[in-house]
C-alpha cells in the first residue's frame, strides 16, 4: 500500500473529522445528518397528523409558531399542507433513508467487509457528503421561499408544479443531491470491481455487499433521467419554456403565457423512470443488513446464498421496467399497461424469493434473541405486509380503485418504515460496537423496539383500510369528502401512534449518544461474527486492516461441520481444528 | 487518524480506478443525454409542426463548431501520445492547442446566441427554440467542465510532482475519455438539431 | 505500483489521422445533402445513421473501445439496454397511448357534490 504522506503528523480537527477523507468518518457523518433529516421529515408530518385527525383545529404549541400565511391562528393553511407533505416525501426518500442506506452503512462496510483500506475515490467520497449536506440544507431552505416550500407533491407533477410557489430550490436542491449520489455510486462500484482483498471473489462477499453493488448500479443509471426531466422542469419554470405545459392551458380563467406544446405527462414518465428503481434502492440495502444480522444470530449459513443474490440482480433489472405501474390511470393504452403490469408481476417473484431464503435461514439455527436479531426478525412480517399490499396496486384493475387512495400511502409505508427503517435501526444496533468500541445499552434498545414496532403498526394499518374505504391521498381536510367520515376516526388514530413513535424513539438518540461515551466497552468481535470488518479493531483505524488481509472462505462460515468453534472468520488461516 | 488518501493498486489485470471510475461516469451521462434526446423526439413527433434547422439557426457557424471539435478530439489524443512518450513540451503543446480550440467553440457559440437573443428569440419562444437552447446549453457546459480538466492537467504537467505520477497518465487518458464523450453528443446534437 | 505500460498504449497516430479525414468527410457529406431537403423520414434516416458511423469511430477509435476489456463492453451493454428501455416505451406511451391534441382547460375550483 502505498501512502502520500503529508509533512504534519497530527491531522487538525478540521482534517480529522470535517472535511476527512476516511470512508468511516465519511460514514458516520452520513449516519448523524441523515438521522437528522429523518428526525425532520418526521416533524413535518407530525404537524399534518394533527390536521387530518383534527382538520380546522390550531396546531397546539406549535400554531402560534407559523406565520399567518402558513397557519392563520395556529390553523394550517392548505398551502402549508401541501408544501408538509411535498417536504415530507423529499426529505425522507432523498435526505434519510437513501443516504442513510448507502451514504452512511455502505460507505462504512463495505470497504471492511471487501478487505480494502478505503474507497477507491477517497476525495470524490468526501465530495459527495459535501454536495449532501448543502443540498438538503438548501432543500429545507426552500420553506423560507416567497409563497412556502416545494408544495406540488415528492412527485412534482407539472403543470401544477410549473406554476407553484418553492419548486425551483427543490428541483436546483436535487440536481445537488443527484449529484452527490452519481459520485457515490462510481465510488462503490469501483471499489468492489477492483479493491476486494485477495480471496475475495465475487461470490465470497457478503449479501450486505452484494445489495450495496446493485443499489449503485440503479443509482448510476436511474438517477441522470431525472436529472435530465428536472433541469427541463427548471427551464420551464425560469426560463418560460414549455416542456411540460400544453398548448392552450388555462389556469383560473387566464390562458397560460408561454409558447405552448409540451407535454406534462413526459415529466410523469421521467420521474418515475428514475423513482420506482428508487424505492428498490430504499429496499435493497436494509435486506442485506437483515441478512447479515440473521445469518450471525441463527449461527448459520444463510439459506440460498446464491439464490438470494441473483434475485437481487434480477430485481435490479426488472426495477427499469415496471415504472408506469405510478401512472396505470393517466391514460396509457391498455396494451402498454399490460406490459407495465406483467413487468410488475415478474418482479414480485425475485422478492418472494429474497423473503423465503431470510425465513428458511431461520429453520434449524440457533437463534440469539439479541436487540439487532429483533429488528432483523420485525423486518421479516412487517415487509412482507409491504410488499402483498402492493399486488393489488399492480393489477391495473384493482389499482384503478385505489391509485391516490391511502391504501398506496399504507403500502409504501409498511415497506419504508417497518421494513426499511426497522432494517437500518437493527442495523445501528449491530454495528455500533464496530463504530464505537462499545455497545448500546439492550434495555433501552428493547424499548425502543417494541415501541417503534407497535406504533408503525398502529400508524399504517389504518391507513390500508381509509384507502380501501376510498380516502383519496393529498387531502387537507379528509372530512371535505363526505365518505371519508366514516373512517375519520382512524385518521385520530394514526395520529397518535405517530406521536408514540416519535416518543419511542428518545429512548433510541439517547443510548446513541450516551453509549458513544459511556457504553460497556466490547471485545474486536463481540458478535462472534465471520465477515471481514469484524476482523480489525473497534473502530478500525485508519486503513482499516493492519496488513491487507487474505479470504479464505465464504461469508457464513457458521457451524461448520467438523469445528468446535462456530464460526469460521473469512480471513483466518485454513488450518487445523479450533 | 489522518486524512492520507491511500491508493490501493487494484488486483492485476484489471482496469485502473480511474479508468474504470471514467467510463461509468460516461455512463451515467449517456442516460442523461438519452433523456434528453428522448425528450426531444417525443416533443418534436407530438408537435404539428417544426422549423427546418437551415431556416431557423446558423448551420455554417454549427459546420464549423463541428469541425472545431472533432480537431480537438485529434489534438487531444496527440496529446496523449506525447504524454505516454514522457515529452513533457510535446503534452503541453498538444494540450494547449485543444484547450484553444475549445474555448474557439465557446466563442462561436457564443456568438451564435447572441445573435438569436438580439432577435428577440430565446428558449421561451417555442418547443424548437427551447429543445436547441436546452440541450446546446447543456452541451457548453459540459464543454466547459472538460476546459476545466484539461486546462488543470495542463497546469498539474508544469509540476514535476504531477508529471512524475505513475497515475498522471491515466488521468490523461481519463480526461480523453470524457472530451471524446462530449465530442460524441456534438455529433448527435449537431445534426438532430440543425440538419434535419 | 502498477505502472502505465501495463494499463494502457500508444495510441495509433496514423489511424487517428485517417479517423479525422474520414469524420471530416463525413461531416461535410451531411451538410451537403441536408441542403437538398429531402423528405423527412429519409433525411433523419441518412443523418442519423451518419451521426452513428462518426460516433462509432471516435467511441471505437479514440476512445479506444474496439480493443478494450470486456467489462467496459458489458457495463456499456447494459446502459444501452436501459436507455433503450427508457426511450421505446416512453415515445409508444406519448405518441400512442396518450394523444395529446385537444388544449387542456382547468375549471375554477368547485367544490365536490356528493357521490361518487
Amino acid at each position: 500500500m502505498s501512502h502520500d504522506h503529508s509533512g504534519s503528523s497530527s491531522p487538525s480537527f478540521r482534517e480529522k473529522y470535517v472535511f476527512s477523507l476516511d470512508h468511516k468518518v465519511i460514514g458516520l457523518q452520513y449516519l448523524i445528518t441523515s438521522f437528522i433529516f429523518l428526525l425532520v421529515g418526521f416533524g413535518l408530518m407530525m404537524l399534518m397528523r394533527w390536521q387530518l385527525a383534527f382538520p380546522g383545529s390550531p396546531i397546539p404549541f406549535f400554531g402560534r409558531l407559523f406565520s399567518a400565511e402558513l397557519a392563520p391562528n395556529g390553523v394550517m393553511s392548505g398551502e402549508f399542507y401541501n408544501a408538509l407533505g411535498a417536504m415530507h416525501g423529499t426529505i425522507m426518500v432523498f435526505l434519510g433513508v437513501v443516504p442513510l442506506a448507502v451514504g452512511a452503512y455502505g460507505n462504512y462496510l463495505l470497504p471492511l467487509q471487501i478487505g480494502a483500506p478505503d474507497m477507491a475515490f477517497p476525495r470524490m467520497n468526501m465530495m459527495s457528503y459535501w454536495l449532501y449536506l448543502p443540498g438538503g440544507v438548501l432543500m429545507l431552505l426552500s420553506f423560507l421561499m416567497p409563497g412556502g416550500a416545494a408544495q406540488s407533491g415528492w412527485t412534482s407533477y407539472p403543470p401544477l408544479s410549473i406554476i407553484n410557489p418553492g419548486q425551483t430550490v427543490w428541483l436546483l436542491s436535487m440536481v445537488i443531491l443527484i449529484t452527490s449520489s452519481l459520485l457515490g455510486s462510481i465510488n462503490f462500484l469501483v471499489t468492489t470491481i477492483n479493491m476486494r482483498a485477495p480471496g475475495m471473489s465475487l461470490w465470497r462477499m457478503p449479501v450486505f455487499c452484494w445489495a450495496q453493488l446493485v443499489t449503485a448500479v440503479l443509482l448510476l443509471l436511474a438517477f441522470p433521467p431525472l436529472e435530465a426531466a428536472s433541469i427541463l422542469q427548471l427551464m420551464d419554470r425560469v426560463f418560460h419554456t414549455s416542456f411540460y405545459m400544453p398548448k392552450d392551458l388555462v389556469l383560473l380563467g387566464q390562458t397560460y403565457s408561454g409558447s405552448g406544446g409540451g407535454q406534462p405527462l413526459l415529466w410523469q414518465h421521467l420521474f418515475w423512470f428514475l423513482a420506482h428503481p428508487e424505492v428498490y434502492v430504499l429496499v435493497l440495502p436494509p435486506m442485506g443488513i437483515v441478512s447479515e444480522i440473521i445469518a450471525n444470530n441463527t449461527r448459520k449459513p444463510l439459506h440460498g446464498y446464491k439464490t438470494m443474490v441473483y434475485s437481487m440482480i434480477a430485481i435490479g433489472v426488472m426495477s427499469f421496467m415496471v415504472w408506469a405501474h405510478h401512472m396505470f390511470i393517466s391514460g396509457m393504452s391498455p396494451a402498454l399497461s399490460n406490459f407495465f403490469l406483467v413487468t410488475t408481476m415478474i418482479i414480485s417473484v425475485p422478492s418472494v424469493a429474497l423473503m423465503t431464503c431470510l425465513v428458511f435461514s431461520l429453520k434449524g439455527g440457533s437463534i440469539r434473541f439479541n436487540v439487532p436479531m429483533l429488528f432483523a426478525l420485525a423486518f421479516i412480517p412487517l415487509f412482507a405486509i409491504g410488499g402483498l399490499t402492493g399486488l393489488p396496486l399492480g393489477l391495473t384493475v384493482t389499482d384503478i380503485y385505489l391509485h391516490d387512495t391511502y391504501y398506496v400511502i399504507g403500502h409504501f409505508h409498511f415497506v419504508v418504515v417497518s421494513g426499511s427503517i426497522i432494517a437500518l435501526m437493527g442495523g445501528t444496533y449491530y454495528w455500533f460496537p464496530k463504530w464505537y468500541g462499545r455497545k448500546m445499552n439492550d434495555r433501552l434498545g428493547l424499548i425502543h423496539f417494541w415501541g417503534s414496532v407497535a406504533c408503525m403498526v398502529g400508524i399504517f394499518s389504518p391507513m390500508l383500510i381509509m384507502g380501501l374505504a376510498g380516502t383519496s391521498r393529498r387531502l387537507y381536510d379528509p372530512t371535505a369528502q363526505l365518505h371519508n367520515l366514516s373512517t375519520q376516526g382512524l385518521n385520530v388514530v394514526s395520529t397518535y401512534f405517530a406521536y408514540g413513535l416519535a416518543l419511542f424513539q428518545l429512548p433510541f438518540i439517547y443510548n446513541f449518544f450516551n453509549s458513544m461515551f459511556r457504553g460497556e466497552k466490547t471485545p474486536e468481535n463481540p458478535w462472534q461474527a465471520t465477515t471481514l470488518e469484524w476482523a480489525c479493531p473497534s473502530p478500525p483505524p485508519h486503513g482499516n486492516f493492519p496488513s491487507t488481509p487474505t479470504v479464505h472462505r465464504g461469508p457464513y462460515e457458521y457451524s461448520t461441520p467438523g469445528r468446535v468453534c462456530d464460526f469460521w472468520p473469512q480471513s483466518e488461516p485454513p488450518s487445523e481444528d479450533l | 487518524m489522518t486524512t492520507i488518501a491511500i491508493e490501493q493498486p487494484p488486483t492485476a489485470g484489471a482496469i485502473s480506478n480511474a479508468k474504470l471510475g471514467v467510463w461509468l461516469f460516461l455512463a451515467s451521462e449517456i442516460m442523461l443525454f438519452a433523456t434528453l434526446f428522448t425528450s426531444y423526439i417525443v416533443l418534436r413527433l407530438g408537435s404539428t409542426s417544426w422549423p427546418w434547422g437551415w431556416d431557423a439557426l446558423n448551420v455554417p457557424l454549427a459546420t464549423l463548431n463541428t469541425v472545431i471539435l472533432i480537431t480537438s478530439s485529434i489534438t487531444i489524443v496527440m496529446a496523449y501520445a506525447k504524454a505516454y512518450d514522457k515529452d513533457k513540451p510535446g503534452f503541453q503543446s498538444w494540450m494547449s492547442l485543444t484547450i484553444l480550440l475549445s474555448l474557439g467553440f465557446l466563442v462561436v457559440k457564443a456568438f451564435e446566441y447572441s445573435h438569436e437573443f438580439k432577435l428577440g428569440i430565446g428558449p421561451h419562444t417555442s418547443v424548437f427554440y427551447a429543445i436547441y437552447f436546452t440541450m446546446t446549453g447543456l452541451h457548453v457546459i459540459h464543454v466547459l467542465g472538460g476546459i476545466l480538466v484539461n486546462a488543470g492537467l495542463l497546469y498539474m504537467s508544469s509540476r514535476s510532482k504531477h508529471w512524475e505520477h505513475p497515475l498522471f497518465l491515466g488521468r490523461v487518458e481519463g480526461a480523453g475519455l470524457y472530451w471524446h464523450f462530449v465530442d460524441i453528443v456534438w455529433i448527435f446534437l449537431f445534426p438532430s438539431l440543425y440538419l434535419l | 505500483m502498477n505502472t502505465h505500460a501495463t494499463q494502457s498504449h500508444r495510441p495509433d497516430v496514423r489511424m487517428s489521422l485517417l479517423t479525422f479525414g474520414a469524420l471530416m468527410a463525413l461531416t461535410l457529406v451531411t451538410v451537403v445533402v441536408s441542403k437538398f431537403h429531402l423528405p423527412r423520414p429519409q433525411a433523419i434516416a441518412l443523418g442519423l445513421f451518419v451521426a452513428l458511423v462518426k460516433a462509432s469511430l471516435v467511441a471505437g477509435l479514440f476512445m479506444h473501445l474496439w480493443g478494450e476489456k470486456k467489462l467496459i463492453h458489458k457495463f456499456l451493454f447494459v446502459t444501452l439496454a436501459c436507455a433503450a428501455v427508457l426511450v421505446l416505451p416512453l415515445i409508444d406511451s406519448l405518441l400512442v397511448s396518450h394523444q395529446l391534441t385537444a388544449p387542456i382547460a382547468v375549471a375554477d375550483q368547485r367544490p365536490v357534490g356528493s357521490g361518487h
